[in-house]
Parts: structure tokens; C-alpha cells; sequence
């Protein structure tokens, strides 16, 4: 009787509908549906996650179960860190979208290798992942926009996908089924390699390019002029 | 593991979001008719009478005036108006934006009628509260889009997702969940065409309420599931969802007649309205199965305040929709 009553005190603070709450409404979807859209929405952020997912997956389920409340859990205490000290991310040595494609790259390539991590290894990287990408999306959103709602819906979807994939992956038993996540691990990694090499790609031969458009175009105009 | 020990999550998404949220999709509907060179008939319809005012407008474009008279028309479910257009070289090419949509969760439609008889059909959402007109939207495009506004009606009805959460809960076996589930969809599916097609309404206050009143009901019906007791609601969930998916058919067809559709469309839009909203159910029906699936292979043991979340947040969350709605309707009566 006394856990029934303490079950419905504890429902009735969750739900009670609160001035954030109220706020939602002037918002769109309102901040956890944002929060939701943002993370779907988000290669970089949830190509990572998946291959986190199924990296556990493929070491079984404890492990799956270990990543699965590991990584959401950091991600929102890595998000609320980033909104309350969003300016330390311009204190990182290099650039978000280099840090992010360099940690799909490598979860990716775990995965393809199918590498025997051990689960305590496999939680470790899972809290090392939540903390930085939920810094940065944290920092992100610091202008107030989403906030610590939208950060609950990010966590929550990525507690959905690593249950999904996690949980997925490992049910599997036949050997071929364990090579098409391991091939779909190949596929991240090589998103990762693809947007490395696009983030880290020289500047030069962009601006020659368009100085060369625009010398065309001013050559196309002087025909133009000189046609009229 | 027990199917509602896995139902945590759609909770949580139910409670993450607002009980003011809950039901505030209604369409907006801007329709233009070239009725001469650079003229168009202009109507504008903005949903209105729910629980939260929605503020959105038409920006119209630079080179354009429109003319309207000076007198608006107020229907219990709209504010309308409706004037003359006319443009310097016609809407193509010219951007329409409706100021304030980015800050709801609705939509609006937008048609043109071209004086050749081409249609152009786009559908405006929050995240893209402008278009360019000039192209000529296929029944394909149009198709999808009605397709997806009742995707979209469903998954943001946070209410409608609630029902169907506590009757999953409430279900003892799968063949009981196809068999109550489907029956919500039958009922929902005559109501919506019925309320769709003209031949019956319901007020929204009332109906948001009655709604409400219908996630409140299952509450205790799954506290006596927890507690091994019976009923008739227990022993024939698909009898109450079909009492009961009669009125959310009412209230998907708010999302669809608030548009003022034109009639010789009206049957396509049902259909396919109808299609989106089940893709939406049967898409959270399945996700929650998943869920439980995957819990179940990785191990998950909840403890069991936990557990039994799901059933405290439909009952909580349709007790206080009942109170809030409730005291809304007597406000709008006095």
C-alpha cells in the first residue's frame, strides 16, 4: 500500500505540468520533441550511437544492458555540463565535426572488426561517448532554445535506438546475420572516413574554383555587355 | 517480462511532453484562385475554438495587395477570411510565408488554382513555414502530403498515443492486442469519415474532454490488471476500444475539416488522412513490442515502482486532461 502511494506521488510530481511545461506549446513540437527530431535528424549524432548499439549488441546482452543505461545517462549528464559551461567547447583543440567523424570512424571499425571488448571496455567508451557528444549538443542548445527538456528527449531516443539495435543484434544467432552488422559497421566507418576527409579537405582549391566562376561570369558578362 | 513493465518509454515520451500540447493539431487552409490576369480569389481559414489560441497569418507578398472586406467571418471551429489578391506578374515565383507557424505544432495548406486548371498543393509545417509558388503539385505530392498530416496527427496527438498505450496495457495476449486494436481503428475510421464527409460534428471542447475522460477510464482498469481482478473492460478491451475510438475518430477529423478541403477532394484526403493516422498507430504499436522484445533479450529487470509508471502516467496524465478540459468547456459555456 505504502509503495502504491509512493508510486503515485512520484507519477503526479513527474506529470504535474509546470511553467516549462506550458511553455511548449510557443515552441513547435515543443522542446523534447524537438530534442527527439534533433537526435533522428542527426547523422552525426546518431550514426555513433548506432554503431555503439550494435558493437554492444554483438558482445551480448549484458554488455547490451550495461550500454544501454550507460550511454543515455551520460549523454544527458554530458548535455546539462555543456548548458551550463557551453564556452569550454571552444576550448577544444580541434573541431566538433572532426571529433564526432573520428568517433563514428572508430565505433565503426570495432564494429566491422567485431573486436571482443570486454563489457566494463565497451561501457567505458559508451560513457566517454554520452559525456562528449552530450557536451557538445548541451552547448549547442545553450541559447535556451531547447534546454534541459530537449535533452531528455535526446536521451530518450537514444535510449529507444540502443534498445532497439542492442537488443536486435543480440537475439541474433545465425553466423551470417552477425556478418551484416558487422558490414553495416563498415558502412559507418566509412562515413566517418568520407566526412574526416571532407572536414580536414584543404580550403585552397575551393577558392580557386571560385574565383575562376567568377571570372567566367565576369567574362560572360562582358560578352553580354558587349552583345547589347 | 510483462508487456506494460516495457511500456516505460512511451510514458516517458507522454510525459516529456505538455498536457496542453495534447490535441492542438489543427490545420490551417490558404486557398488562392486566379479568377483574371494577376487576380486571385483569396481565402483564408485559421483554426480556432481549441484549447490554446493558435496566432498564425499569411505574410502576403512584396508586389501583391489584397483586398478584403472589413468584416470577418467567425465559425465555431475558424475565423475566416476572404478578400481579392492581385499580384504585378502573377504568384509565380512569389514566396509565401505564414508569419508565427515556426512557433506551433500545427500546419497550414496551401492551394493554388491556376486559370488553366493546373493545382498546386503544398503543405506548410513549422520547420518550413514558407513556399515558393510556380510548381504544380501532382496527385502523387498531394497524396503524400495528406498521407503525412495524418502521420503527423498522430504522433503529435499525444492523447490518441496514451488510449492506445493503456489499452496495450490492458491486453493479455497478442491476439486480444490485434483484436482491440483493430477495432479502435474501425471505430475511429467510421467517426472520421462520418465528421469528414459533413454528415456529423462534435464541438471541441466537448470532445477534447470526453477524450481526456476516455485515457482516465483506463487507468483504473489497469490498476485491477495489476491486482489479477476482472471486468468487462478487462475481459473485452476491443468492446471499449471501439466505444471509445468512436470519439478519437472525432478528434482525428478535427485535424482534417478544419482545412475546408475542397469537396471534390475530400474522399482521397480521408483515405489517405485515415492511412497516415494508421501508419502513425500501427508504427508506435510496434515500437513499443520491439521495446519490449529487446528488454526482454538484453535482460532488463525494472524494479517495480518502475514498472508500473506507464499505468500511473495514462491514469495521472488523463485525470488531470479530464480536469483541465472540463473546466475549459464550462469557462467557454458561461
Amino acid at each position: 500500500m505504502k509503495r502504491t502511494r509512493t508510486a503515485c506521488l512520484t507519477a503526479a510530481v513527474l506529470l504535474l505540468p509546470t511553467a516549462a511545461q506550458a511553455h511548449l506549446v510557443n515552441t513547435g513540437l515543443g522542446p523534447f520533441y524537438d530534442g527527439v527530431s534533433h537526435f533522428v535528424l542527426s547523422p552525426e549524432d546518431l550514426l555513433p550511437v548506432l554503431a555503439l548499439a550494435l558493437l554492444a549488441g554483438l558482445r551480448g546482452s549484458r554488455t547490451g544492458r550495461l550500454a544501454l543505461f550507460a550511454l543515455p545517462g551520460a549523454w544527458l549528464i554530458g548535455g546539462l555540463a555543456g548548458l551550463a559551461l557551453p564556452a569550454i567547447a571552444q576550448l577544444l583543440p580541434t573541431k566538433t565535426a572532426v571529433l564526432t567523424s573520428i568517433t563514428f570512424l572508430a565505433l565503426g571499425a570495432l564494429v566491422a572488426l567485431d573486436a571482443r571488448l570486454r563489457p566494463r571496455l565497451v561501457t567505458g567508451i559508451a560513457i566517454a561517448l554520452g559525456i562528449i557528444h552530450g557536451y557538445l549538443n548541451g552547448s549547442a542548445m545553450s541559447d535556451g532554445r531547447l534546454g534541459a527538456l530537449g535533452l531528455v528527449g535526446i536521451a530518450t531516443s537514444i535510449f529507444v535506438a540502443v534498445a532497439l539495435a542492442a537488443g536486435l543484434v543480440a537475439s541474433l544467432q545465425r553466423p551470417w546475420t552477425r556478418v551484416v552488422v558487422r558490414v553495416a559497421g563498415s558502412w559507418i566507418a566509412a562515413a566517418g572516413l568520407l566526412l574526416l576527409g571532407w572536414t580536414l579537405r584543404p580550403e585552397a582549391p575551393r577558392h580557386q574554383a571560385t574565383s575562376s566562376a567568377l571570372q567566367q561570369q565576369s567574362a560572360t558578362a562582358r560578352i553580354l555587355h558587349e552583345g547589347g | 517480462m510483462r508487456l506494460r513493465v516495457l511500456l516505460l518509454l512511451a510514458s516517458l515520451v507522454a510525459a516529456g511532453s505538455t498536457p496542453v500540447l495534447a490535441h492542438e493539431v489543427r490545420p490551417g487552409f490558404l486557398e488562392l484562385r486566379e479568377t483574371g490576369p494577376e487576380t486571385y480569389s483569396f481565402s483564408w481559414k485559421k483554426p480556432t475554438g481549441g484549447e490554446v489560441e493558435i496566432q498564425i497569418a499569411p505574410v502576403i507578398p512584396k508586389d501583391c495587395q489584397l483586398v478584403t472586406p472589413d468584416k470577418q467571418q467567425l465559425t465555431p471551429s475558424a475565423i475566416l477570411v476572404a478578400g481579392i489578391l492581385t499580384c504585378k506578374g502573377g504568384l509565380a515565383g512569389k514566396t509565401i510565408f505564414i508569419a508565427g507557424l515556426d512557433g506551433t505544432i500545427t500546419d497550414v495548406l496551401v492551394r493554388l488554382h491556376h486559370s488553366d486548371g493546373r493545382l498546386e498543393s503544398h503543405l506548410l509545417r513549422p520547420d518550413a513555414p514558407s513556399v515558393t509558388l510556380g510548381g504544380v503539385t501532382t496527385l502523387l505530392e498531394r497524396a503524400l502530403s495528406y498521407v503525412q498530416l495524418g502521420v503527423l496527427h498522430i504522433l503529435l496527438g499525444v492523447d490518441h498515443l496514451l488510449f492506445v498505450l493503456g489499452l496495450m496495457l490492458i491486453v493479455a495476449d497478442r491476439w486480444m492486442l490485434v483484436k482491440t486494436i483493430t477495432a479502435f481503428t474501425v471505430a475511429h475510421s467510421i467517426t472520421l469519415a462520418i465528421a469528414t464527409l459533413g454528415y456529423a460534428s462534435a464541438p471541441l471542447l466537448p470532445l477534447n474532454a470526453a477524450i481526456a475522460l476516455s485515457i482516465l477510464f483506463l487507468g483504473p482498469e489497469i490498476v485491477r490488471t495489476w491486482r489479477g481482478e476482472t471486468s468487462f473492460t478487462i475481459r473485452h478491451p476491443w468492446v471499449v476500444a471501439f466505444a471509445f475510438g468512436l470519439l478519437h475518430g472525432f478528434g482525428f477529423a478535427s485535424g482534417l475539416t478544419a482545412m475546408g478541403l475542397p469537396k471534390a477532394e475530400i474522399p482521397l484526403a480521408l483515405l489517405l488522412f485515415n492511412v497516415g493516422v494508421e501508419i502513425g498507430q500501427v508504427g508506435f504499436v510496434l515500437l513499443i513490442i520491439q521495446l519490449e522484445r529487446s528488454f526482454r533479450t538484453l535482460q532488463v529487470s525494472w524494479p517495480r515502482l518502475v514498472e508500473r509508471m506507464p499505468g500511473y502516467a495514462v491514469g495521472t496524465l488523463g485525470a488531470y486532461w479530464t480536469i483541465q478540459r472540463t473546466i475549459m468547456l464550462l469557462a467557454g459555456a458561461r
